[in-house]
């Protein structure tokens, strides 16, 4: 929101030795963030006053004239093409360089073959309104060789105010808002803005009470048109409506002062009446609209009917629905209630009488219309902040104020229509100033905390004791200010955060309960970057169809945004891989091998165990945290290296003679080589999975590496690693060890850990199982291989001697014959 | 050929168990094994003979090449030197590489501040990432009506409930955890909340749709507005260095009131103004305020026996800071070049 300084100073003094940077800090630090100072006169720079000393027709082309211009500093030499330009006239020049507000750059130019230094300018180029008729002729102020921006004392400053910062002020998206802060902050007067109605206005609100007291509507002209019928179908929706006809207006442009205050706020002038109702708005913060009388018959209030269509004033069709709040005429649609005016009873230069309209409308209706239609306007952003409803007469007093001045024959036609069904209630809150004390750990003195609150409009009534009894003036009292907390911040605002002295709660030393789950968390992020030399990936919960399909996933079960921001992130991930493959796909041409891990959560459409909402029972969606691991290599297969890292990361975490086991998968992981699969299996429970990466999927996808993955149940890890006991110490053994070199021959399909923890429950003297070669090929028969084993055998009390072992290794060897039909291999 | 090769051997040998001295060995070295040496020279005639002898010879030469520089190490092992090629006495070239792992920038980071945190009395929590409407927003006081729950500032779940409304979403913040907290542990409560959250908005330099945030929060009897001012002094010192002063401002958030934004001294310039600071001095690194009555009712802490204080980080424009980084997109790049810097 654009802010002017020259159109503060209308309400609150503020002295001269005070720079816009002092009011913009000054707000900064009590009530809203200033974002910036534009000063206006830079819109203007190299634009300066000139007189015209001749305008010859150029010789070739007829509708333009070649000038010489009298800037002060030369005579230049001016192609123009307006019709009115004549020697003479004082103009507005724009330099070589300049950049006009309209983002025109001026440059040095030949034009059909006459030269040509600068720009006479025509209002529209100067952002002043939008005649292009011709030049504009300045008055005879103006002087050779002045910036334009002197000529038009325009020494305004704007501040750039954060909307964010406010949202929940509805008091603030107007200037006399904003003085009100000013002037509490600074201490200085405020005026009241009734001051700025003339007497007659003041007349007209008089003549609303006119039932109470009695009195003639005096204001009323003779001979005026039958009163105007307003009704109000949805008073929830619609608290407050005043309707009043004016005649006898000309619309045409604004005059001077108008356009330049809406320029300075950024908005376009269109003519003087809309100016006049966007003018109000930005002075006092309530919308107003105005309609042509003509076209208006009657006002209903009504919502509207499903699929109801209204072409709005940017001439666009809106289709509407039950909702919506919409003006009509009893049948058509006039308006979109607090949102945008209609093309139908727009205001035309043929126009001449308007109905004004000043309501209050429910803030929800109008956000949930403005975000439906995608429509935001000036009049949406203020009323969904919940306006006083006190504002709109205040309003209506001060257009006719104004329109009185730029329109002096105006006629007041019917009295003030003010349907009004708000609460004229004030609100109150009680405050303790010991609470206040312990609230801000500062004692803040009585008579400080009133005046604070004075110069912000509340009314405070001294109450018993260290009671302050408040009342919430009605413009902060709609959602902004209830309670005593809300209190709290407004006097410790205004009183200075930075006055406040800092001090440390006194606590009571407690170490904090661990949480195991990201301490183990942390542990295993440092194993494997550190010792294993991976890299930690965030990659994104959201992920999508194409890239599942592509990976074998099926992607029908997977949960969806059902608000995505792109098609390539539709669905939440109910697995890390798909994220770890695209890190191999990304990273494939810059490095030979390389891995990634990533921990993060995976979604799934089944109920969770975490609360919903207030009811105990209610339930989110089952989410959990898991651990991921992709390797990739140009050379050799990292499946092995995988499963490596991962026996290694146990050993790490439980103990170190600690062992892993794989097993064949129940079911199998859709992006998975089946033949180089495996589940991963600690402490007798199924943990995760490792797997390389299927041929058909790296195909799909233009893989060039070898690529495992693996993928862990983090959350149940954490549970199962918690139960582990401590590993202690083991004294080494005092008997020597015989080791033995054994190689079976058996089928394919036996498993390792089959064969393993056979011969691992054999004999209680079998100590140490270590494979160390594995062999399948021409040298075996076909469906066979052969797994060759360290076995040490060792006793706790004595060494054993070779034919112990002997005769050990040879019920072995018979019994896993038996068992498996294992046959013992030479060497 | 093959003859000139096997007399090359012959010779080679029969002088190489003649050597004395690895100034000796050197010679033989250039003389024979060199890229310019008798050996090479010999090599290079290969290429004038047929195919079929050409393959016989290679054969040959490189047999007898490798030969020739095995024996010649191992004598100049025996002289207790490795084999002496140019620059292999220099001790100052770089060691043995090895391979290293990295850690994102975002969890170093939020490592830092979880130990700050933990030395102060915190625990650590987590929450879910996909969260209810009701603990994202109604509990944190933001009624349905605020323009915060619009639909293009939030990601909702595609799954409705009884009701036909979406009321399922990716959590836009990490307070949510607050009244989780609140709800498990009951005052007093001191937790630090780190983790992953989510807006709707479209992705550019400075915009990130899945960001990273840490939350505190204190809860006890008496905690005031001074404390918060102190806690957040403390947590800036540490995270840019002890001269490092705070100054709070106004800010609407809709579970904290007072609301604050904490600014920190640039820890660039010192608050002289730099490019960091676009030359104010101060950056805006921290949200702040007392936490709101009705945020205490919704977690089950009386307001009026306990009060607490909240503050929010951005761990990507921490992190942003600390390692001059100017892309948000990066952290979750997967990018190996820019993991690599950390």
């Amino acid at each position: 929101m654009y802010i002017s300084l020259n159109w503060l100073k209308d309400f609150v003094k503020i002295p001269g030795k005070t720079s816009a940077e002092e009011v913009a800090a000054a707000l900064t630090s009590h009530t809203v963030e200033v974002e910036g100072l534009l000063s206006q006169a830079e819109k203007f720079s190299q634009v300066v006053v000139g007189k015209v000393l001749e305008a010859e027709k150029h010789p070739n082309a007829d509708r333009l004239r070649v000038t010489v211009v009298d800037v002060g500093t030369a005579k230049l030499q001016i192609v123009c093409g307006a019709p009115n330009v004549a020697a003479g006239q004082m103009v507005a020049v724009a330099l070589v360089g300049a950049v006009l507000p309209n983002g025109l750059e001026i440059k040095e130019a030949e034009i059909r073959g006459e030269k040509s230094y600068g720009m006479i300018c025509a209002e529209d180029e100067l952002g002043l309104g939008k005649n292009h008729e011709g030049i504009m002729v300045l008055n005879n102020k103006a002087k050779i060789g002045q910036s334009f921006a002197a000529y038009l004392k325009t020494e305004d400053i704007v501040l750039e105010i954060d909307n964010k910062s406010l949202s929940n002020r509805p008091d603030l998206l107007n200037h006399y808002g904003l003085a009100r802060e000013l002037s509490a902050i600074f201490n200085l007067p405020l005026k009241d803005y009734d001051k700025f109605f003339n007497s007659d206005q003041q007349k007209i609100l008089m003549g609303l009470d006119e039932k109470k007291s009695g009195r003639k509507k005096s204001l009323v002209e003779e001979g005026a048109k039958s009163e105007l019928e307003v009704k109000v179908e949805e008073k929830e929706l619609c608290p407050r409506y005043l309707a009043l006809r004016v005649d006898n207006v000309k619309v045409e442009e604004s005059p001077a002062w108008l356009k330049e205050r809406l320029i300075a706020v950024g908005q376009r002038p269109i003519n003087n009446i809309v100016d006049l109702t966007n003018y109000v708005m930005f002075d006092c913060g309530q919308p107003l609209h105005a309609f042509d009388a003509d076209k208006v018959k009657k006002i209903v209030v009504r919502r509207a009917h499903p699929d109801e269509i209204i072409e709005t004033l940017d001439e666009k069709e809106r289709s509407l629905n039950e909702d919506n709040l919409l003006i009509t005429d009893g049948q058509k649609a006039l308006a979109i209630a607090g949102v945008m005016g209609g093309r139908e009873s727009e205001i035309s230069p043929e126009t001449k009488a308007i109905i004004l309209e000043a309501a209050n409308f429910e803030a929800a209706t109008v956000r949930k219309t403005s975000q439906r239609l995608g429509l935001r306007t000036e009049s949406s952003v203020r009323f969904e902040k919940s306006l006083d409803p006190q504002l709109p007469s205040l309003a209506v007093s001060r257009f006719l104020a104004l329109l009185k001045k730029v329109c002096p024959e105006m006629k007041i036609s019917g009295h003030l229509i003010d349907i009004n069904n708000t609460k004229n209630e004030i609100k109150n809150v009680e405050l303790d100033l010991n609470w206040l004390e312990e609230k801000i750990g500062q004692e803040i003195p009585r008579e400080r905390a009133s005046a604070i609150l004075e110069r912000l409009g509340f009314a405070v009534v001294r109450g018993e004791g260290d009671f302050l009894k408040i009342n919430i003036p009605s413009w902060r009292a709609t959602k902004d200010v209830s309670g005593k907390e809300d209190i709290a911040e407004e006097i410790l605002r205004l009183y200075g955060y930075d006055n406040i002295p800092s001090c440390l709660p006194a606590l009571t030393i407690a170490p904090p309960e661990i949480n195991e789950e990201r301490r183990l968390e942390r542990k295993i992020k440092n194993i494997l970057a550190l010792k294993h030399s991976l890299n930690e990936s965030y990659n994104y919960s959201f992920v999508n169809e194409d890239w599942l399909g592509k990976l074998g996933i099926d992607f029908l079960k997977h949960l969806r945004l059902a608000n995505p921001l792109s098609e390539e992130q539709t669905l939440l991930r109910q697995s890390l891989v798909p994220g770890l493959v695209g890190n191999v796909k990304s990273n494939q041409a810059k490095s030979d091998n390389f891995g990634f891990f990533e921990f993060g959560s995976v979604f799934f459409n089944a109920l969770g165990n975490l609360r919903k909402d207030i009811d105990p029972g209610s339930r989110i969606l089952y989410q959990e945290k898991r651990l991921g691991l992709v390797l990739a290599d140009d050379k050799d297969e990292p499946f092995g290296r995988l499963k490596g890292m991962i026996s290694g990361l146990f050993q790490e975490l439980i103990a170190y003679d600690f062992e892993t086991e794989f097993l064949i998968p129940d079911i199998f992981p859709a992006w998975a080589e089946q033949s180089a699969a495996v589940k991963i299996i600690i402490s007798g429970e199924e943990i995760g999975v490792v797997a390389k990466l299927s041929d058909q999927a790296k195909t799909n996808l233009n893989l060039k590496k070898k690529v495992a993955l693996a993928e862990l149940n983090f959350t149940r890890l954490a549970e199962i690693l918690s139960a582990q006991p401590t590993a202690t110490f083991k004294e080494p053994p005092r008997y020597p060890s015989l080791v033995r070199d054994l190689a079976f021959v058996i089928e394919e399909r036996i498993g390792y850990n089959e064969l393993k923890k056979e011969i691992a429950a054999f004999d209680s003297l079998v100590k140490e199982i270590e494979l160390f070669d594995v062999y399948s090929g021409i040298k075996l028969p076909a469906g066979k291989k052969s797994l060759a084993f360290h076995l040490s055998f060792r006793s706790e009390e004595k060494t054993l001697t070779a034919t112990e072992v002997d005769k050990i290794q040879e019920r072995l060897v018979a019994h896993l014959a038996e068992k498996f039909e294992a046959q013992l291999r030479d060497f | 050929m093959k003859n000139k090769l096997i007399k090359l051997r012959e010779e080679f040998l029969a002088r190489l168990a003649e050597v004395k001295n690895s100034e000796h060995l050197r010679e033989l070295e250039l003389k024979y094994l060199s890229r310019k040496g008798e050996l090479s020279e010999v090599l290079h005639g290969l290429k004038e003979l047929s195919i079929e002898a050409r393959r016989e010879a290679g054969e040959l030469a490189n047999k007898i090449k490798g030969e020739l520089q095995e024996k010649f190490l191992a004598i100049s092992e025996s002289l207790g030197q490795g084999v002496e090629k140019i620059g292999a006495s220099d001790p100052t070239l770089p060691g043995e590489k090895f391979p290293r792992g990295h850690l994102n920038p975002i969890t170093l980071v939020q490592n830092e501040l979880e130990d700050l945190f933990i030395s102060m009395g915190f625990m650590i929590l987590d929450g879910p990432e996909l969260e209810s409407d009701y603990y994202n927003f109604t509990a944190l006081n933001v009624p349905p009506s605020h323009p915060a729950r619009d639909m293009q500032d939030t990601f909702y779940i595609d799954h409705k409930n009884k009701d036909g409304e979406y009321d399922l979403l990716m959590r836009t913040q990490t307070s949510p955890v607050q009244i989780r907290a609140m709800q498990k542990y009951g005052a007093p409560l001191r937790a630090l909340m780190p983790g992953r959250c989510f807006r709707n908005e479209a992705t550019d330099a400075r915009h990130e749709h899945t960001f990273y945030q840490v939350e505190g929060l204190l809860i006890d009897k008496k905690i005031n507005f001074a404390n918060l001012k102190s806690l957040l002094e403390i947590v800036g010192q540490k995270l840019f260095g002890p001269d490092t002063k705070l100054r709070m401002r106004p800010k609407f958030f809709p579970f904290v009131e007072p609301g604050n934004n904490g600014e920190y001294t640039c820890f660039l310039c010192g608050g002289k103004g730099c490019r960091v600071c676009k030359n104010t001095g101060w950056l805006e690194i921290v949200g702040a305020g007392l936490v709101h009555p009705s945020v205490l009712r919704a977690g089950g802490i009386d307001p009026e026996i306990y009060s607490g204080l909240a503050f929010g980080f951005g761990l990507n424009r921490l992190a942003m800071l600390k390692y001059n980084i100017n892309d948000v997109r990066l952290f979750n790049s997967g990018d190996l070049k820019f993991l690599e810097q950390f």
